[in-house]
């Protein structure tokens, strides 16, 4: 059971300098996942998982179908995809949380029945490990705009290299695969990246992710 | 039943205390960070091993928090400064000696089914599976929970999800059981009888108990102690109830707790010019009661469809009847309640007198008393109306108030419909500020209603469904967490709308409301009833067919998940070595011949294989159109190779249960036990969270906010649900996460309620996925 002494994330102290705001990590050893941790990881999925449902069932039929003449650009889509992996990583700050939240994710699709099957494990994981190099390439501590969204185009770019160019559009030439890879990059840094940043923003600003470092970030910027 | 008071032991011995534990609090102060003021302040208190101990105060006192503090959770979710000391028999608390219920029984669910629910308890804390379910069947047997440990959790209703949570507390044999308000979602017949359950079962175990309770006549002869929180955190009264109730009951009624024995609070005078509707029908001389009429539910049926469940994605879900054959009317200046037991159809009623549920039979339509909106068919059902016409003449606050939320203050939120409807300004806001002080949110009207507790943002809900001046308003539950002041406020303005010619309608289970109300509609499962008619139990069939019968399910049917997942991902690898048509088709056609011996003989579900198939054909169409060569064969080939493994992966993935795949996947390949326990007790949220979808959905209809026609408007709209849903999921997460450390998620090497078996069956699957996995590399070779 949690220690009730060892309170939060350090405050920052009263002498750093207002301009700049603080990035806050995550509380505690970097690997040792808190319980709200987990928990709130695979609520995040399971309500983006709701979404995807919802998408997968009423919109995305709609949107292939009307890019069904040129389909690189229904990969102006695969952002959507990315958003758990994105959103879980900012939120809860830890090596695995992407990896965490995009497979959490995947399975709701899987259970609920997709057009994939049991390949949307296989992209979770591919989709997962792209966001999480982008935050070990800033070693776990830069959370902003610009981490979010390389996120997003590492991920998308394993998606595709290391999976779709093998199975979907594995006969394509090589510019068109290319261009489908490009699609998909623009994709992941539009919608996952900055979409997906600005979301955890809009979340941190209501209060809802006080137990987070974005969370906390905020309250600590304007003190109430 | 032992309420044995161990004298204290002398100093430095080690406590002897065989039933409940001791309770030392030692100037506890908690200040959260982002609060100015510390909630708890110069907090001490004693409580003996085995007494019980009433915790009251008016809301914003504290008292979740304290107990939560007692329960060592404090910090689970929250970060602060902490000092002085909370001991549990002389340590911090931790571990199983200390129980904690939390106020909604669903924040503590974890498992789909009643058994390994409160296993969960027990599961964390490393216990083998023989003590397990020992323990599991003695907790059930105690709170009374009328059904076998297999009872589907989605099938219960509140009070049983409430003996269930307690259970799962109980499990763990506490020594201290912290009880937040246990019956505080139930009916008054309800709480009563499980409140009879909780109090026999906690001191059939002898524990300590300390409680939180809203309403003190219930439960004050089953306590022997009662302490009082101020608003500013710190204990104000503490004594034995009777002589702590005479000596403080002025004090208490001042700051709005509910007291025993004290006339109930009247309706706060309101100005009627605050709820007066916009618009008015002079209906002439005549002033027959059909005239009257705002709004009519003419023989209405409601059944619902459960939707599509990831965790009952085989299984067929039957439809429940929520309402049958009802009809309703609300006629201007009267106030109509809507009564009856949990889960009667109180709020799929109201919801549909507000025009935010669409009935499966019968009509809800407009009466002549109501004035039709521009471009509204006043013939038409009201669900079909717009949003904005529907916000136009309509007021309606939830039962989950807190999902309302419309703008970034409760000022600007409170205004938001009235300024889509383009009414004057300077009316409305004098008509919104006055509401906002006669409700006590004044001094909020800057905030980001976000921000709010449960008893303001209820109150914020009301305010935002009235300020508009509609016709009907309706209000599911309005009165729940509101103190004795809040109370009047909220009554007020009842009184006030009627008064003022709005038809109010009321779904509620408080009595001090019914007694405000002109006419009362009582339903029974899902029909009215006569004024004190026998009470049925909530309707609607729950039991579920099984599977069908004797009939040949295929290997898959006879395997664990863990192979069949295993077994579909291995296809994947395999489909990348599939180079020429005629490897694609051989294989292929092994595939489709050995279906039925895998996935068992009957029609296959074409419904869950479309959207493969519409895969598999726009792989094939792309890559013809992409390819170098534009050959029909490139394009077939791309399709029968993406076929290999989504078509056998989109069949088998439906034969894997979530719960089970997490048994295995924590047993046979060792994965850490908590992310795969937090991933399947998230899992079982989908349900819930997908209602919360269509719940938002509502209210943005009656706010006015519904989605225009244009393609940007849609896309707002759905970004704006999104970002709602994701804030009620975080908040959700936070109290599961309190709830399951109390349990003890975090504490110890887990163990498994069930066993992880690997049958024969599950050998063969795996080898036969290899197998064919293996064809196109064989078949490249020859």
């Amino acid at each position: 059971m949690t220690d009730q002494r060892t309170t939060g994330s350090p405050a920052p102290s009263a002498q750093k300098p207002r301009t700049t705001r603080p990035t806050i990590l995550a509380t505690g050893p970097l690997m040792t996942w808190r319980g709200v941790d987990l928990i709130t990881a695979a609520m995040l999925a399971v309500a983006f998982g709701v979404m995807f449902w919802g998408f997968d069932t009423f919109i995305y039929p709609i949107l292939s179908t009307a890019t069904a003449g040129f389909p690189p650009a229904g990969e102006l889509m695969l952002g959507v995809w990315l958003i758990p992996a994105v959103v879980g990583a900012l939120v809860i700050r830890r090596p695995g949380a992407a990896l965490f939240t995009e497979l959490v994710a995947a399975n709701v699709e899987l259970f609920l029945g997709n057009k994939w099957g049991v390949a949307v494990l296989l992209s979770a994981v591919l989709q997962g490990l792209g966001v999480e190099l982008a935050l070990a390439l800033f070693r776990h501590r830069r959370f902003g705009v610009i981490v979010a969204v390389l996120g997003g185009v590492l991920a998308a770019t394993f998606e595709i290299v290391f999976y779709e160019w093998y199975s979907y559009v594995a006969d394509y030439s090589m510019a068109w695969k290319v261009i489908y890879l490009g699609a998909g990059m623009v994709s992941g840094a539009a919608v996952a990246g900055v979409g997906g940043w600005a979301l955890v923003r809009g979340l941190a600003g209501t209060g809802a992710l006080n137990a987070f470092p974005p969370g906390q970030e905020i309250r600590e910027s304007h003190p109430v | 039943m032992s309420l044995t008071r161990s004298e204290t032991p002398l100093a430095g011995a080690p406590i002897e205390v065989r039933d409940g534990a001791l309770v030392e609090v030692r100037d506890l102060t908690w200040r959260p960070f982002g609060r100015r003021e510390p909630v708890l302040s110069g907090v001490s208190l004693r409580i003996e091993p085995g007494s019980h101990v009433l915790l009251a105060g008016p809301s914003g006192a504290g008292k979740s928090t304290l107990l939560r503090a007692l329960a060592g959770v404090l910090t689970t979710t929250e970060s602060g400064d902490f000092s002085g000391s909370v001991l549990v028999d002389g340590a911090p608390p931790a571990g199983s000696s200390v129980g904690l219920m939390m106020q909604d029984p669903d924040d503590a669910l974890v498992a789909g089914r009643a058994g390994r629910d409160v296993a969960f308890g027990p599961e964390s804390f490393g216990m083998p599976p023989d003590e397990i379910w020992s323990r599991v069947r003695t907790a059930l047997a105690s709170v009374g929970f009328p059904y076998d440990e297999d009872r589907p959790t989605n099938a219960l209703s509140g009070g049983e999800t409430q003996r269930l949570a307690l259970a799962g507390v109980l499990a763990l044999t506490p020594r201290l059981v912290l009880l937040d308000e246990p019956t505080s979602m139930l009916d008054p017949s309800s709480a009563a009888i499980v409140r009879e359950a909780i109090t026999s079962a906690v001191r059939a175990s002898g524990a300590t108990l300390v409680m939180v309770e809203h309403e003190l006549s219930a439960v004050v002869h089953g306590v022997d102690r009662l302490v009082v929180l101020d608003p500013e955190g710190r204990v104000s009264a503490d004594g034995p109830v009777g002589a702590t109730l005479d000596t403080s009951s002025e004090l208490l009624v001042a700051q709005g707790v509910w007291v025993p024995g004290v006339p109930a609070p009247r309706p706060l005078a309101v100005d009627r010019a605050l709820c007066a509707p916009a618009v008015t029908r002079t209906s002439g001389a005549s002033v027959s009661s059909d005239d009257q009429v705002l709004v009519s539910a003419e023989s209405v049926s409601v059944t619902r469809q459960p939707r599509a469940s990831v965790m009952s994605a085989k299984r067929h879900l039957p439809a429940v009847q929520a309402l049958a054959d009802v009809c309703a009317t609300v006629r201007a200046g009267e106030c109509v309640a809507v009564v009856g037991p949990s889960g009667a159809g109180k709020s799929t009623l109201t919801a549909l007198l507000a025009g935010v549920d669409t009935p499966t039979l019968g009509q809800v339509r407009a009466g002549v008393a109501l004035p039709a909106g521009s471009g509204t068919d006043a013939a038409e059902a009201i669900h079909g109306w717009t949003s904005r016409a529907l916000a136009a003449r309509f007021g309606w606050v939830p039962q989950q108030a807190e999902h309302v939320v419309a703008a970034r203050t409760v000022r600007e939120d409170v205004l938001s419909t009235s300024r889509l409807l383009g009414l004057d300004d300077e009316a409305t806001q004098a008509r919104v500020d006055g509401l906002l002080e006669v409700l006590g949110l004044s001094a909020l009207s800057g905030a980001d209603p976000h921000h709010l507790s449960g008893g303001e943002m209820r109150r914020l809900a009301l305010a935002g469904a009235i300020a508009h001046g509609p016709s009907v308003l309706v209000l599911d539950e309005p009165s729940v967490g509101q103190d004795r002041l809040t109370w009047s406020a909220v009554a007020g303005v009842v009184v006030a709308a009627r008064d003022a010619g709005v038809g109010v309608v009321l779904a509620t289970h408080d009595p001090l409301l019914i007694a405000l109300a002109d006419r009362r509609i009582t339903l029974s499962a899902g029909r009215v009833v006569g004024p004190g008619a026998a009470t049925g139990q909530v309707g609607g069939p729950v039991d579920r067919p099984a599977g069908p019968v004797g009939r040949w399910a295929g290997l898959a049917g006879r395997s664990g998940p863990l192979s069949v997942l295993l077994a579909s991902v291995v296809l994947i690898f395999g489909a990348a070595f599939i180079s020429d048509l005629r490897t694609a088709l051989i294989a292929f056609g092994i595939q489709i011949a050995l279906a039925p011996v895998v996935l068992g003989i009957g029609r296959p579900p074409w419904f869950r294989l479309l959207p493969g198939l519409f895969a598999v054909l726009s792989v094939g169409f792309s890559n013809w159109l992409l390819s170098p060569g534009h050959e029909l064969s490139t394009g077939a080939l791309a399709g029968l190779r993406v076929a290999f493994f989504v078509l056998p992966g989109v069949l088998l993935a439906a034969r894997i249960d979530p719960s089970t795949l997490g048994d295995h996947l924590g047993q046979r390949l060792r994965l850490p036990a908590r992310p795969v326990v937090a991933a399947v007790a998230a899992l079982h949220r989908f349900e819930s969270l997908g209602e919360q979808w269509d719940q938002l959905v509502r209210i943005r209809r009656v706010r006015g906010l519904g989605p225009g026609r244009s393609p940007l408007a849609r896309g707002h709209h759905l970004a704006a649900l999104t970002f709602g849903l994701l804030i009620q999921t975080l908040r959700q997460a936070g109290r599961m996460a309190v709830a399951m450390e109390a349990r003890g998620f975090s504490a110890h090497r887990r163990t498994w309620a069930e066993p992880a078996p690997w049958f024969l069956a599950d050998s063969l699957m795996l080898a036969l996925g290899l197998a064919v996995a293996g064809i196109p590399l064989v078949l490249s070779r020859l």
